[in-house]
């Protein structure tokens, strides 16, 4: 078949309004988070999964390969396309199907928007845990590919832990549900585990059934700031070993308080070593205690300064320097590359201190976000993207993080997944053995490798 | 032929960790199969050359903590991993511990226990359990709405692989997405994909406060009505579990009808006020006693008794238990339509509901009906959004779908997986998928 065969042929399953195969506009549905970028023989918008099932015929036929696509906030390239392979967007699949708050379960479509479920679940006092950073763009089939976590992980856990069941197209062609409306719904393998986190390789998800939780009765949220890191880092363990499960402890070192402090001028102190935003939720008679608790431990850890926010203003004042970190670094240089480790938490300190090692090293200035409970670290590798040889180092700087994480006892993706920025480091953490396992997987879903190939690794078809 | 290969055997883990008499082996089966031998390892490299040697001369090996299942196992291994139970390490600051797969689940929780620690997940039979077991077995049990499904508590493992290859995934960081989920994926597999020879799992520090509520309902609807309300007024404690009266009196024999059973931890102020509401709760529903369960031991005895009572469900039982899932709030509607095939179900041999999962179990009279059962009763949980639970559950929805397609997708899908993995089809013989 012709690519212009092709082409005709998609239009004639989706309809006209839902194939876009020009250059220019595929370029809007070639690029993601990262530096890359592709330009694919076809972007479609599938409305229902008969049309996702006609496409992979297609492709099975015709002799292409398809790559999901929700809103491309991926920070993996994941869905970069390359000439011979037709972007599928699941954005235009986005209804709720049901919100069943009576039994704990909410069924949609792939394509919708995070922020839009978590809208309406809040109507109904409830929610769907898992909040990557990017949770007002990313779609839930995005989410599911790449098994997203996001700040309130320590307590509730990653996308995985939500997903009761999916109905999913497989690269034959074929339909099938795995688990179900309820725990134990799994028909032996646990095939949903398998495709949450498989980044778009194994098989297409067209409907999602998520468990939903009531809102928690009472949220407290705090603010400490310490003169250096491996206080900060203390505090997190003693925290733990007291019993207490924060939803969220968050912390930026030094670089990133200053790169914060100049966009929102909200009174950091320019030289603490670092900052922790604490916040914990459950029944409102526990909450005092726990605060008392924490506050103690802070202060055995020589914080300098602990605010308890008494309001939702102060507690969108505490929030203020975390939301605007990212952004803020753009002040000092054009560009940025966010890497994404995790370390056993004992290893914390010992990971801080080995990033700031490389930065120095590589000439490079990183700054240091961390989703502190669970080990999970963003360091910011700061760098203008116009700068080549600056470009070079960062690359470098990536490769000596990772290796790094995986000597203390890691991982190179705590959230955002291989895709094909660490496809080459994939090795450093994964045995022949292990890779092995991955190729049978992916050989037992996908014999053709019809499906986002090249990432996470190379395979021979 | 036999002997030599047990003999070589022998000399690969020695002579005093295989058993190949019969009258020795009985203590190591179960079921009605013939294995050559039985064989207690004590090393990864041990599974791995038994695994290696199993291959190349076409042996089925089948693998248990304690005794292992011997169907479809005729002329082949019992690999009894009893000999490798040692908790090799307890890492406080992560919360984590390394141990090796045939260490007893009740052994490590009491080992746990003593260093302040909690491993969550319920013991698949709390006597013969193995830890190993657990995550061979997988599911999600009574505690699962607050603490989640048994594989979340699995970080990584070492496994030897059905062609005697070593796997080792994972690490102590409860965020990783790094690869295919593997480290997950290998959680109720059923022995089927490798041999887990160490297990790296996931700890909790014990909660501040445990009690216990036990009601007594004479009335069935009654009972269901009180756990809907708890959950309509969004009280979620560790467990909500319902016994029917005939199963009720082997946990308490001074009951009367049938008794929900709650299990509450967590801080001290919410625990305390929780407790008295439920309670308030209950006799407002119609419970005719009440207990709040405080005191150590007794709340230690009432939740063994209830593992107990479980861990007969899932072995002595298992041939005549029916398992399916409802929604939590359909519990009242579905077991008032589930009378209409049973009859009266507190006269009936078992019924345990897993409250905040809205899991039911019944209790055959006879395993003879179980297949004409599930059907129906597939059927009923369908109507209600559920169904019967595993892959024969599975098979009965696309059934009822009329979906051979469908059943066929998963089908070919499980089968590939597998092979893909073993491809001689040594491993586990007794499960089929």
């Amino acid at each position: 078949m012709t690519d212009k065969e092709i082409i005709e042929q998609l239009k004639k399953i989706v309809g006209e309004k839902n194939v876009q195969a020009d250059k220019i506009g595929l370029t809007s549905y070639g690029y993601d988070a990262t530096l890359l970028s592709g330009v694919g023989l076809a972007a479609v918008f599938p409305l229902s999964t008969e049309h996702v099932v006609k496409l992979v015929k297609l492709a099975n036929e015709a002799g292409f390969s398809l790559i999901p696509r929700g809103a491309g906030t991926n920070l993996s390239g994941g869905t970069i396309p390359d000439e011979r392979s037709v972007t599928v967007n699941f954005n235009r699949m986005k209804k709720i199907l049901d919100i069943d708050t009576d039994n704990f379960v909410a069924v949609v479509e792939p394509g919708l928007v995070n922020f839009d479920l978590q809208a309406e679940l809040e109507k109904e006092g409830f929610y769907y845990p898992p909040d990557p950073a990017s949770y007002k763009a990313t779609t839930l089939g995005g989410n599911l590919g790449e098994c997203s976590g996001g700040p309130r992980c320590f307590k509730y856990g990653v996308t995985r832990d939500y997903i009761l069941g999916l109905e999913v197209v497989l690269p034959n062609g074929k339909v099938i549900q795995t688990g179900g409306r309820n725990f134990n719904s799994e028909p032996e393998y646990d095939l949903t585990r398998i495709i949450v986190g498989s980044e778009g390789t194994l098989a297409l998800i067209t409907k999602i059934f998520l468990r939903i939780l009531p809102l928690p009765a009472a949220k407290k949220t705090m603010l400490a700031i310490y003169n250096r890191v491996e206080d900060a880092s203390q505090t997190v363990s003693d925290i733990v070993a007291a019993g207490i499960v924060p939803t969220t402890l968050e912390m930026m070192d030094n670089l990133l308080i200053n790169t914060a402090e100049d966009a929102t001028g909200a009174g950091l102190p320019r030289d603490a070593g670092a900052l922790l935003i604490i916040e914990i939720d459950g029944h409102p008679e526990d909450m005092d205690e726990q605060v008392e608790t924490i506050a103690g431990i802070c202060k055995k850890a020589r914080v300098r300064e602990f605010k308890i926010a008494r309001t939702a203003a102060e507690v969108d004042q505490l929030w203020l320097a975390r939301r605007v970190v990212i952004g803020s670094v753009a002040r000092r240089r054009p560009s940025y590359s966010l890497q994404d480790i995790t370390v056993p938490r004992s290893m914390f300190p010992n990971m801080v201190s080995g990033i700031l090692q490389i930065a120095k090293e590589r000439n490079l200035e990183v700054g240091i976000l961390a989703h502190a409970g669970d080990g999970n670290m963003h360091p910011l590798v700061l760098f203008d993207q116009r700068i080549e040889e600056e470009v070079e180092r960062v690359h470098l700087a990536e490769k000596d993080i990772c290796t790094l994480a995986l000597e203390l006892g890691g991982t190179m993706s705590g959230e955002h997944g291989i895709g094909l920025l660490k496809k080459k480091y994939i090795t450093l953490e994964f045995s022949p053995v292990a890779m092995d396992c991955f190729a049978k997987i992916k050989n037992s879903f996908d014999p053709r490798h019809l499906l986002n190939p090249g990432k996470i690794m190379n395979l021979q078809s | 032929m036999s002997n030599e290969i047990v003999n070589r055997i022998k000399g690969l883990v020695g002579e005093d960790h295989v058993v190949d008499s019969p009258a020795g082996m009985v203590r190591y089966l179960k079921g009605q199969g013939q294995p050559l031998a039985v064989v207690m390892p004590g090393s990864t490299v041990e599974v791995a050359e038994i695994v290696k040697l199993a291959n190349k001369e076409n042996l089925k090996v089948a693998v248990g903590g304690l005794s292992v299942e011997s169907r479809g196992l005729d002329g082949g291994l019992a690999m009894v991993m009893s000999g490798m139970n040692q908790v090799l390490e307890i890492d406080h600051a992560n919360l984590t511990a390394t141990v090796q797969p045939g260490l007893s689940h009740a052994e490590f929780s009491r080992i746990l226990a003593e260093q302040n620690l909690v491993f969550p997940p319920e013991p698949y039979a709390p006597k013969t359990g193995s830890v190993g077991g657990c995550f061979a077995l997988g599911g999600a049990d009574s505690q699962a709405f607050q603490y989640m499904p048994v594989r979340t508590y699995l970080l990584g493992y070492e496994m030897v692989l059905p062609n005697g290859d070593i796997l080792e995934v994972g690490n102590k960081c409860i965020k990783n997405v790094s690869g295919y989920d593997m480290i997950h994926f290998a959680v109720g597999s059923r022995g089927t994909l490798g041999i887990f020879t160490r297990l790296l799992v996931k700890l909790l520090p014990p909660p501040a406060v445990k009690m216990a509520l036990v009601a007594d309902f004479a009335s069935l609807p009654k009972a269901c009505q009180a756990i809907a309300t708890l959950i309509k007024r969004r009280i979620f404690p560790t467990r909500l579990n319902l016994l029917n009266p005939t199963l009720a009196a082997r946990i308490d024999p001074g009951a009367k009808g049938n008794l929900v059973m709650v299990d509450l931890t967590g801080f001290k102020n919410s625990t305390e006020l929780l407790a008295e509401e439920m309670a308030g709760i209950f006799h407002l529903a119609g419970s005719g006693e009440v207990r709040i369960v405080k005191e150590a031991e007794a709340y230690a005895k009432l939740w063994q008794e209830w593992l107990d009572l479980r861990g007969e469900l899932n072995t002595t039982w298992a041939e005549r238990v029916l398992d399916f899932n409802v929604g939590p709030m359909k519990l009242a509607a579905v077991l008032q339509a589930l009378a209409d095939i049973t009859g009266d179900l507190a006269a009936y041999p078992g019924l345990v509901v897993e409250g905040l999962l809205g899991r039911v179990r019944l209790l055959l009279p006879a395993a003879g009906e179980k297949e004409e059962m599930a059907v129906k009763v597939n059927t009923l949980a369908m109507s209600f959004g559920g169904n019967v639970s595993g892959n024969f559950g599975s098979k009965l929805v696309c059934r009822a779908y009329n979906d051979a397609e469908m059943w066929e997708g998963i089908e070919s899908l499980l089968g590939q997986i597998r092979r893909q993995f073993d491809p001689k089809g040594i491993l586990a013989p007794g499960v089929s998928l």
